[in-house]
């Protein structure tokens, strides 16, 4: 059950980076989110883009102690068996994955079935898509 | 918890010293954050009389103490310090992603002095602040700045100010920019930055932001973003930006047209929202920002994020330009050289004026696109045949004269609305403390665009007062123009924010005050009654089309509402701030004495 990204909707603001932090880590930390955003100007004009987990199952294939399962909707990082080895974040295919201040992974886990960043998106530029998406 | 940090980054060009310095929890109390602290950090130990393009003079860099939460339109960096435009104190604010950035980089404040020894930027990271020479970036555009800075420090989401061409040539209307077209406008800070070799200020953070009451700000964001319109699919700022202001100017009869001769433009539907939403390409928010005023436009070769409608105006209507394409590239040229796009287009209007009634003959005319693009250039580089444009009208009219027509007012050129046509901004043009500017106060919503009549000075002073210390409030506490937030919901966003009790009473009085002490400090600067005025052309001559249409506006009624206004301030009949006003708001009484000294003694 990944998240669709819409670029002609997208204004560039960032609140669903603010939301995902506040959400999960209950702070303001946009470096936190598991949901990244670029919508700035290059020399050739305006770049946008999004990186959202797009339930590949990359990070569970190349786990080596099991610690990361799809639960069918979204990927569950299992913390106990999680020793912070860093392959899932360097197989990470949209690079969304990374290890917290404990040295664990944080993935998009859609806040648990009602994702924040789709709540919060005041223009419409993130849904939710049932069918999962290939790379 | 609060939203405040209490760190202060302080820079010494001049000496390369770098520390934090503590930032007294007082002065957030009294003078809450971006224009309010900038303001009050300015001028602690501050002497007026320094000169604003030599070293002593200071730049301050202030976040608003709601930055990088969920409260929307919080982003944007206020930037404070003495102008070269007109000798008063001056600040303004950035948009983009700037001034979240600061904050997540664990500074509420930044104050930079001296002068480097050569071209450098100032880098700012948690944990790394450095001054770096650039020699390589001298007369380097804004925009490729920004590129080069941003390779140097080799992180793709730094921050980035830059000052273009312009600012290093010292031009007094110099902005600026960030994320390349967002500016900091107004005042000059641009050549304060030239002056002090500081060619650009790289940002980046990663620290947590936490608030007083964490579960209550998410609560209150999300129902005061929606009862505010902020987050609205219908909000005009959303759907067209300020463009769609050109139909109501046009309509109201002060959409300033060649030189503010007219008030209306034949070949406005050229250049007004409708137009400019049929060459957008995207909408662009400011970070954390619900309604995304940004248009991202395209018409042939020419890109911009923009035009505000003031460039529109200053750049298309008052040259009699009415071109959509030529007002992008004019928005984007002066983006790019680092120039006011409204000082710079006052400037061309006065010169185009005074050469059609055979004033004086500067070469260029109304309506004459390529010539003034050439113009931007001279202006920018201080050279060519138009390099004397670079003082503005308010020196181009000491050398040519015909100051009536020189449409400025503390040497700081005037935006895009006729006050013939709004008499109250009028009044706010000329008691706005940092000159010939429209943020201090918009009464032309309730006048031109609402039910005031826009023809009397009746009530206007005290109107404009009132407005104007909302405004500043409003910009203390750190939330962008376009969110229409009252005192009361400014008041507890900030108290799930930063904490203590703000009612809206308390909220108003800060803008009071904060007005006020940038009003000490114009005055300590030499200001006051006799440099309240508007340009002469706006008594001498009436406007021949639409409402305002044969009205004429009388420098008597005029000076009559300002004594209307000085009373309501409490200030004296030459509009000094009085000493019982300034105890009353408890400005602090080691600049109540300063400014006594200075004033009265």
């Amino acid at each position: 059950m990944p998240l669709k990204f819409d670029k002609k909707k997208c204004t560039g603001c960032k609140v669903c980076q603010i939301a995902c932090s506040a959400w999960h880590e209950k702070v303001f930390n946009p470096e936190k989110a598991r949901i990244k955003i670029r919508h700035e100007y290059e020399t050739t004009g305006l770049k946008i883009g999004a990186s959202t987990c797009i339930m590949c199952g990359k990070c569970e294939e190349v786990c080596p102690t099991g610690a990361i399962k799809s639960n069918g909707r979204w990927m569950e990082v299992d913390r106990s068996l999680c020793d912070g080895c860093n392959i899932c974040v360097e197989n990470c295919p949209t690079n969304i994955l990374f290890l917290d201040a404990m040295g664990k992974a944080i993935i998009c886990d859609l806040c648990g079935g009602d994702p924040q960043c789709v709540k919060w998106c005041a223009k419409g530029a993130l849904s939710l898509v049932e069918k999962k998406v290939k790379i | 918890m609060s939203s405040f940090f209490g760190k202060m980054l302080y820079v010494d060009l001049s000496s390369g010293e770098i520390k934090t310095k503590e930032l007294p929890k007082a002065w957030a109390e009294k003078y809450t954050g971006q224009k309010g602290l900038g303001t009050r950090i300015l001028v602690e130990d501050f002497d007026i009389d320094i000169d604003p393009l030599g070293p002593d003079n200071r730049i301050v860099l202030t976040t608003s103490l709601m930055a990088g939460t969920i409260v929307s339109s919080t982003s944007k960096l206020a930037i404070t310090s003495k102008s070269p435009q007109t000798g008063m104190i001056t600040d303004g604010s950035v948009g983009g992603h700037i001034g979240a950035e600061l904050k997540y980089a664990g500074f509420d404040a930044v104050l930079i002095t001296g002068r480097a020894p050569e071209l450098s930027y100032l880098y700012i990271d948690p944990d790394k602040q450095e001054i770096r020479s650039v020699p390589d970036l001298k007369g380097t555009g804004s925009f490729d700045t920004e590129s080069e800075v941003k390779k140097k420090v080799g992180d793709k989401n730094v921050k980035i100010l830059t000052i273009g061409p312009a600012g290093e040539n010292h031009i007094p209307f110099s902005c600026i920019s960030s994320e390349r077209y967002r500016q900091l406008g107004r005042g000059g800070i641009g050549a304060v930055m030239g002056s002090k070799n500081l060619k650009a200020i790289a940002i980046r953070g990663w620290l947590d932001v936490t608030v007083h009451d964490f579960e209550k700000c998410m609560q209150l964001a999300e129902e005061f973003h929606e009862k505010d319109g902020v987050t609205a699919d219908d909000n005009e700022i959303y759907q067209y930006g300020t463009p769609v202001l050109v139909d109501l100017a046009q309509e109201s009869g002060l959409l300033p047209t060649k030189n503010f001769s007219e008030g209306r433009f034949d070949d406005y539907k050229n250049i007004n929202g409708e137009s400019f939403r049929e060459v957008r390409q995207n909408k662009k928010a400011c970070f954390g920002c619900g309604i995304a005023c940004g248009n991202w436009v395209k018409d042939g070769d020419a890109a911009v994020e923009g035009p505000e409608f003031e460039t529109i105006v200053l750049g298309g209507s008052s040259l009699g330009i009415g071109d959509r394409a030529a007002i992008i590239e004019f928005n984007a040229l002066c983006d790019d050289y680092g120039i006011d796009t409204i000082s710079t287009g006052g400037t061309i209007a006065y010169m185009m004026e005074m050469t059609e009634k055979g004033y004086h003959d500067f070469g260029i005319r109304f309506g004459e696109k390529e010539k003034t693009f050439q113009v931007i250039h001279d202006i920018a580089t201080r050279s060519g045949k138009w390099a004397e444009a670079a003082g503005g009208t308010k020196a181009l009219s000491a050398a040519y004269g015909k100051k009536d027509i020189a449409i400025n007012v503390k040497g700081m050129e005037l935006p895009g609305y006729d006050p013939r046509g709004s008499y109250g901004m009028g009044i706010a043009y000329v008691t706005a403390p940092r000159g010939g500017c429209h943020m201090s106060a918009y009464p032309i919503a309730l006048e031109a665009w609402g039910d005031r009549d826009p023809f009397t000075f009746e009530g206007k002073g005290v109107l404009v007062a009132k407005m104007q210390n909302s405004q500043f409030a409003k910009f203390s506490f750190g939330v962008c123009d376009f969110w229409p937030i009252n005192s009361e919901t400014l008041g507890k966003l900030f108290e799930v924010t930063f904490g203590g009790n703000w009612p809206k009473e308390k909220v108003r009085e800060t803008g009071e005050r904060v007005f006020n002490l940038q009003r000490m400090f114009s005055v300590m600067a030499g200001f006051d009654e006799k440099d309240d005025k508007l340009p002469e052309r706006f008594y001498k001559e009436v406007l021949k089309a639409g409402p305002p249409a044969g009205i004429k506006m009388t420098a008597e009624a005029f000076s009559k509402a300002m004594q209307e206004y000085y009373a309501y301030r409490g200030w004296d009949e030459k509009g000094r701030p009085t000493i019982e006003k300034l105890k009353a708001l408890k400005i602090e009484d080691s600049l109540i004495d300063m400014y006594n000294k200075r004033v009265f003694i």
